[in-house]
């Protein structure tokens, strides 16, 4: 084993050199590459958002920063974290990386296409940021936009609109090169039956990019045009209606959690039958439970609403169906803890974060039921129980499988390994840090507090500190963990083709991978994705 | 029905229960089913997989049936006491609740308005809930309702307290700056104080003044008359200043009549004697309580003036403090404080123009909130169309002493 100097693979191999062979350049790694240096980025500045908002609230009354502040802070938080980070995360990074190697192929079906939605996603980032810094002030409306708050407040709430229609475009863009990739570039003996769980998941997710984006794109425009123009659409006073707004947003904006979840249900598939050495249990129903979760998915939306002043008949429907879309995510739960039985446990970091996934996704998933009750909702909606619910499902759902994915498949992309013991020290701080602090806020929602609130009554006093002391912990966790991943991956030990033992196509080529991935012979398969007889880790 | 259960949040915490004690469960069995299998099947004890499972038809099948069955039975019991909090009982009490930047107003059926929700104990309320600007939410934990207040749109919670005192209400949809201090209570009272405080607050708006009520309902007026035609007892007439002979522990004296000195008569009406009248008043103790006694005296001293339009209790009302403050401390709104006599820089139709706050000023101010706009501060303030020109004087009049 010799030491590198530089990156081998795709980081040399390119068209063009120097920043021209990355910014014109059509290879799915090296977009995926730059997809997740802008989300990584992304997140950092939104978690800091995210930090600042916890310190305000650590006490009653003023902390740090007035009220308006305080309300463009959370907005822009939510947006970043929703629109620039959640939703092309796992997809636009990891699937990038690696959907066509997982299927044997070269590449994605369009590469154009493909370098045309990173730009879309980087017009759009820009936007925000000029809406977040310039003109009239960040926008204070909260991420969901709703009316006719959001058509009468002064801040650049239409910038901030047109750069979530822009960043649409490429959630678009992607999901169509996406199931394009996977119905016709599979190579030989990739039968539909033998695509890892992360392909399926990456399937679902694109259908629903493809299906429900459009929604957003125009819901954002008619705010633009009430705003420009005052076109009434949502004004009762000329004959429109501001629950309509609600249905419209939503409409798209609940089928984009799944589009954030989802992806991290694939990579969760992958890591835990590759520390067990075993089959994951169940493929079928994983799989089928993939495209139940997104088709269920779609019909749920008005369940943010039950107390909008919605029907009651209404709220009966879509209570009904939300917990139908709950069956499919208890399924895959028990199919993961079901693959451990009878394994080869290996407890490498990208295992922790899968395991810390599946406590923290069930977290979220059965405080969702309680949101999902017509009763009980009326009194946790709008408080920050939902707060804590979503950061469960979100963050300690698709930011722990982002975290996953980066501990699992970096090395495969860099060629160098991170250190463990480090990997697990910033998780252990970043998993309690943030259970601490979302089931205090959790707890808090359940005594009251709507959500928010940059003040609060002295009764809420304690669970906010307790919240804003485990952000905190988390915050260390977080650095801990960016700091160890970017020394390893830059300096660490070189690592292999196959450092984990995996059975996907990725762990047979070289680390990092080529231009092209596979050299001169397309792969031909002949077992599933989980068959480990036979595959052994390569030391390092 | 038991007077004293509060049925929302029971029907509420009925739900709440049932899903978060069996997901508790759920919790802990994934849990420790996880630990115990990483725990058992680790690599340093298994250096292989002692099986190669690929899945179990049987064990797919429970698990998907006997959740579905589990979840539906929570949806059941979510709906079935979710009617608990949509079907209002026979009987209920209305009141009008109107959200707006950033306070409640609250109406009750005689025409009275209030910003705190005053309502008897052991009474289903049904609040009818609407917004005036923007979208509002009316949430009271305690009863664990809540819904959103739209403008233009009508919608309806119900609840029944259990017990007198104090309940929070949050407004639960983000509303903008002052969201967070949209808050206000529920004031459970008694069934008589509730009905004292109802019956007064009817003649509070129009006829004879509050005092003069009083003094018929406690009966005053069977002795005392206001016109000198009484042998009884006293006349009452506008008293402020007068002075009186009067016998007071055996000694006489001359006194004046203030506040003090109708107090005590009220309260202990042998203690000072007027000359020339025989000592047979009742003394008056709590059924009288210190509001009412205030709102008497006023009368007595002052006579039928002034005393029907109370200049701050409007301000309280129509929720102004909300967003103006009073101790000079910034706020959305330009402060009250010193406001009369201030100059302030406004923008007239996008003229830029130097105005002397004046009661004319404030008026308009008032009626027309956003024809002219204090530089520095959004124009967001809800016109006030409901208050009468004698309602806006009392107002202007109280501001200009800030």
């Amino acid at each position: 084993m010799s030491e590198k100097t530089t990156y081998t693979g795709f980081w040399q191999e390119s068209p063009r050199t120097g920043i021209l062979g990355w910014l014109l350049t059509t290879d799915h790694k090296r977009i995926g590459i730059m997809y997740l240096g802008c989300i990584i980025t992304m997140f950092i500045v939104a978690a800091i958002l995210g930090l600042a908002i916890r310190l305000e609230l650590i006490a009653p009354g003023r902390t740090i920063m007035d009220a308006q502040t305080y309300n463009a802070t959370f907005t822009v938080h939510g947006i970043i974290m929703i629109f620039m980070f959640l939703i092309p995360s796992i997809p636009a990074a990891f699937g990038n990386l690696l959907l066509p190697i997982h299927i044997g192929a070269r590449d994605v079906s369009f590469p154009k296409l493909n370098l045309l939605s990173w730009y879309c996603y980087i017009v759009g980032g820009l936007l925000a940021v000029i809406a977040i810094f310039g003109g009239d002030g960040a926008p204070d409306t909260g991420w969901t936009f709703y009316v006719p708050f959001s058509t009468q407040t002064n801040t650049n709430v239409s910038l901030a609109a047109f750069a979530a229609f822009m960043l649409g475009f490429s959630s678009i863009l992607t999901g169509i090169n996406f199931v394009t990739t996977v119905h016709r570039l599979r190579c030989k003996g990739m039968k539909w039956g033998r695509l890892p769980l992360f392909v399926w998941t990456l399937y679902a997710t694109a259908w629903i990019q493809v299906l429900a984006t459009p929604m957003i794109g125009i819901t954002l425009v008619l705010i633009i045009l009430e705003r420009t123009f005052g076109a009434g659409l949502f004004d009762v006073a000329r004959g429109g209606d501001p629950i309509l707004y609600q249905h419209l947003f939503w409409i798209y904006s609940h089928p984009a959690v799944y589009i954030m979840i989802l992806p991290g249900m694939g990579v969760i598939s992958e890591i835990i039958p590759t520390f067990s050495r075993k089959p994951l249990f169940g493929y079928w129903a994983m799989a089928l439970s993939s495209l139940a979760i997104a088709f269920a998915g779609s019909l749920v939306w008005a369940h943010h609403m039950y107390a909008s002043g919605m029907s009651d008949l209404a709220i009966l429907i879509f209570s009904f169906l939300t917990f139908i879309v709950a069956i499919p995510s208890a399924i895959k739960v028990f199919n993961w803890v079901s693959t451990l039985y009878k394994g080869s446990i290996e407890l490498a970091p990208p295992m922790w974060f899968a395991l810390a996934f599946i406590f923290n996704f069930a977290i979220g998933g059965l405080g969702g039921l309680a949101l999902g009750a017509a009763a009980s909702d009326i009194h946790l909606h709008d408080t920050t129980f939902v707060v804590g619910h979503f950061h469960y499902v979100m963050f300690g759902g698709g930011g722990f499988a982002l975290f996953a994915a980066m501990h699992y498949w970096l090395p495969k992309f860099t060629g160098r390994m991170y250190n463990h013991k480090m990997a697990v020290i910033g998780w252990a701080l970043l998993f309690v840090g943030f259970n601490v602090t979302y089931m205090a806020m959790q707890a808090v929602g359940i005594m009251g507090m709507p959500r928010r609130y940059y003040d609060y009554i002295p009764e809420f006093t304690t669970l906010n500190l307790v919240a804003t002391l485990g952000s905190w912990v988390m915050a260390v966790g977080l650095i801990i963990m960016f700091a160890n991943l970017w020394h390893g991956l830059r300096k660490g030990r070189p690592v292999g083709k196959n450092p984990w033992g995996g059975a996907t196509l990725e762990w047979d080529i070289p680390s990092p991978p080529p231009l092209e991935n596979f050299g001169e012979e397309d792969p031909v398969v002949t077992k599933g994705p989980y068959e480990f007889k036979g595959v052994v880790a390569d030391e390092y | 029905m038991n007077p004293l259960v509060n049925p929302t949040a029971q029907a509420v915490d009925n739900v709440l229960i049932y899903i978060f004690g069996f997901s508790a469960l759920l919790l802990l069995g994934i849990t420790v089913a996880t630990i115990y299998l990483v725990v058992k099947y680790r690599r340093s004890k298994y250096p292989e997989p002692t099986s190669d499972s690929h899945g179990n038809m049987w064990l797919e099948a429970i698990w998907t049936l006997l959740p579905t069955l589990i979840v539906l039975t929570m949806f059941w019991y979510g709906w079935t006491n979710y009617l608990g909090l949509r079907n209002v009982p026979e009987g209920a009490m209305e009141v009008k609740a109107v959200g707006r930047m950033w306070s409640w107003q609250f109406e009750y059926g005689n025409g009275r308005t209030t910003n705190k929700l005053y309502a008897p104990i052991g009474k289903p309320i049904k609040v009818n809930i609407t917004a005036k600007d923007v979208l509002h939410s009316f949430y009271i934990p305690a009863f664990r309702i809540k819904s959103d207040a739209v403008p233009g749109m009508d919608t309806y919670v119900w609840f029944q307290a259990p017990e007198v005192g104090s309940y929070d209400i949050f407004c639960a949809e983000f509303c903008g700056t002052g969201h967070a201090d949209m808050i206000t209570t529920a004031e459970i009272l008694s069934t008589e104080d509730f009905e004292r405080w109802y019956t007064e607050g009817d003649v509070a708006a129009t006829g004879p003044s509050r005092g003069k009520q009083l003094l018929e309902k406690h009966g005053c007026l069977g002795c005392h008359s206001f016109d000198g035609s009484s042998s009884i007892a006293t006349t009452f007439d506008i008293l402020k200043g007068t002075k009186r002979k009067i016998m007071s522990d055996g000694v006489e004296k001359e006194v004046e009549v203030d506040a003090e000195y109708l107090r005590r008569s009220i309260r202990a009406p042998g203690a000072d004697l007027v000359e020339g009248f025989p000592p047979i008043m009742p003394a008056y103790g709590d059924e009288i309580n210190e509001a009412d006694l205030d709102e008497i005296i006023t009368f007595l001293l002052n006579g039928e003036q002034k005393t029907s339009i109370n200049g701050n209790k409007l301000i309280e009302e129509n929720g102004c403090l909300g967003c103006h403050s009073t101790d000079g401390s910034s706020s959305i709104g330009p402060g009250f404080k010193g406001l009369g006599g201030r100059t302030s820089e406004v923008k007239r139709e996008d003229q830029e123009l130097e105005l002397k706050v004046d009661a004319e000023y404030l008026r308009r101010a008032i009626r027309d909130p956003n024809h002219e706009i204090v530089e520095g501060y959004p124009a967001i303030m809800p016109s006030n169309d409901h208050l009468s020109d004698e309602e806006i004087d009392a107002i202007v009049e109280e501001l200009l002493k800030k």
